[in-house]
């Protein structure tokens, strides 16, 4: 792992590694928050702010925590820095932080963030643990953009609350319920692989 | 040292670092927090009441609440009535407004609610449930519309209306205002409220 250069560290997380479509983690959140843009925008930050700064902490302990507690501490720092964005939020975004419901607190149970600090930060430098937070973070951003960006079009004939679909457009409802987000999420999963396949068969 | 008191001290410290941070973080979001709270439910009265310039908590108990709208000299303009129960999936949190005899119910607005998105969720818009709700006669019980009206013309006085597929979300704010109404009329005649009425010479 540490033989990748720092740029193509934070690369894979945008595409080859991206949380979300490739590794399928942190599902819960992407498909019970993206019935609107701006929620899985202020989902995606919220999990950037958690997954970075855990990232860090975690590395730079990494030596000093013995191996047998190591999920339990990483656990605690999460859950600290998750209700920090929870408080944060309720404090300096409230009306974002009541759309977000429980699900601001659920980021302690997102495994995209257990995944890394197990995975990466765990063994890496503090500096290739950040590069790849912020790389995995981005790329779950992006999945949420697009994921809520295709219900909210489909399902309310808006993006970000401003109409875009004409009044001829009659709302798919069933792209806001959770239906629609397997729907949409299956959709964009069988186009992210069909990519895939015919990228490696060009390198081939 | 052995291996247990290690790992009893490297958690004992991670849980006393991250609770005092929290605690830090804690201190400096509580007013913030509790300002917006506050500041949603004065706008909520001055919305549900016309005419509040101050309001006034009178009454407050699990999941119903009294306050006063008053003008800027302190004369009452009617009630705001802060209520929730359950709704289709989760609970409804509402406020809705009255005069001050209790006889009209001048508007409502939806404080809280995960009702299912593009149906039950609609009882927060404007012009699909609320602008129904506008000065309806409380006199008596209120009652459901159905099938949904179109404009509130179509609705007799005592009625609301019903969003079309969300027949259970609309019937429980019809449910939480008509019990919460219930309530309002016994505090009042039973002087459960701190200020409110006497003031008002009657």
């Amino acid at each position: 792992m540490a033989t990748k250069t720092l740029s193509a560290e934070y690369v894979k997380g945008l595409w080859d590694e991206n949380p979300v479509f490739r590794q399928l983690l942190g599902l819960c959140p992407t498909l019970a928050v993206t019935n609107a843009v701006i929620n899985g925008i202020a989902m995606g930050l919220a999990t950037t702010f958690v997954l970075l700064l855990s990232s860090l902490v975690v590395s730079l302990i990494k030596k000093v925590i013995p191996n047998q507690v190591r999920i339990a501490s990483y656990i605690v720092i999460i859950a600290c820095f998750v209700t920090v964005a929870d408080l944060f939020l309720q404090a300096f975004f409230y009306p974002i932080s009541k759309a977000l419901g429980p699900y601001v607190p659920l980021i302690v149970v997102n495994c995209v963030i257990l995944g890394r600090q197990e995975a990466f930060s765990s063994k890496n430098s503090v500096g290739r643990s950040m590069i790849d937070a912020l790389g995995m973070s981005t790329g779950f951003v992006l999945a949420l953009l697009l994921l809520s960006s295709v219900r909210e079009i489909l399902g309310a004939g808006t993006f970000l609350g401003i109409q875009v679909l004409g009044s001829w457009f009659k709302p798919w409802i069933i792209m806001l319920l959770p239906a629609g987000a397997f729907i949409a999420f299956g959709l964009l999963l069988g186009l992210a692989l069909l990519i895939e396949s015919k990228t490696q068969k060009r390198r081939a | 040292m052995s291996l247990s008191s290690k790992m009893i001290l490297s958690l004992t410290c991670v849980g006393l670092i991250s609770s005092g941070f929290l605690a830090g973080v804690g201190i400096w979001t509580k007013d913030k927090i509790a300002f917006n709270v506050q500041q949603e439910i004065e706008q909520a009265i001055k919305t549900v009441v016309p005419g509040t310039a101050v309001s006034e908590k009178l009454y407050e108990e699990r999941a119903f609440a009294v306050y006063a709208g008053k003008t800027e000299d302190g004369s009452l303009v009617g009630y705001a009535v802060y209520a929730s129960g359950s709704g289709f999936q989760d609970t409804i949190t509402m406020m809705f407004g009255t005069d001050i005899e209790v006889k009209k119910l001048t508007r409502l607005t939806i404080l809280k609610q995960t009702e299912t998105p593009g149906l039950g969720a609609n009882i927060e818009k404007e012009d699909l449930f609320l602008k129904f709700w506008e000065d309806r006669d409380i006199r008596t019980i209120l009652t459901l519309h159905k099938p949904a009206a179109s404009s509130p013309n179509e609705l007799t006085p005592t009625e609301i209306n019903t969003i079309t597929g969300a027949t259970i979300s609309s019937e429980s704010v019809l449910k939480i205002v008509n019990l919460s109404l219930e309530k309002l009329r016994e505090k009042i005649k039973h002087g459960g409220l701190l200020g409110g009425r006497e003031k008002d010479g009657n």
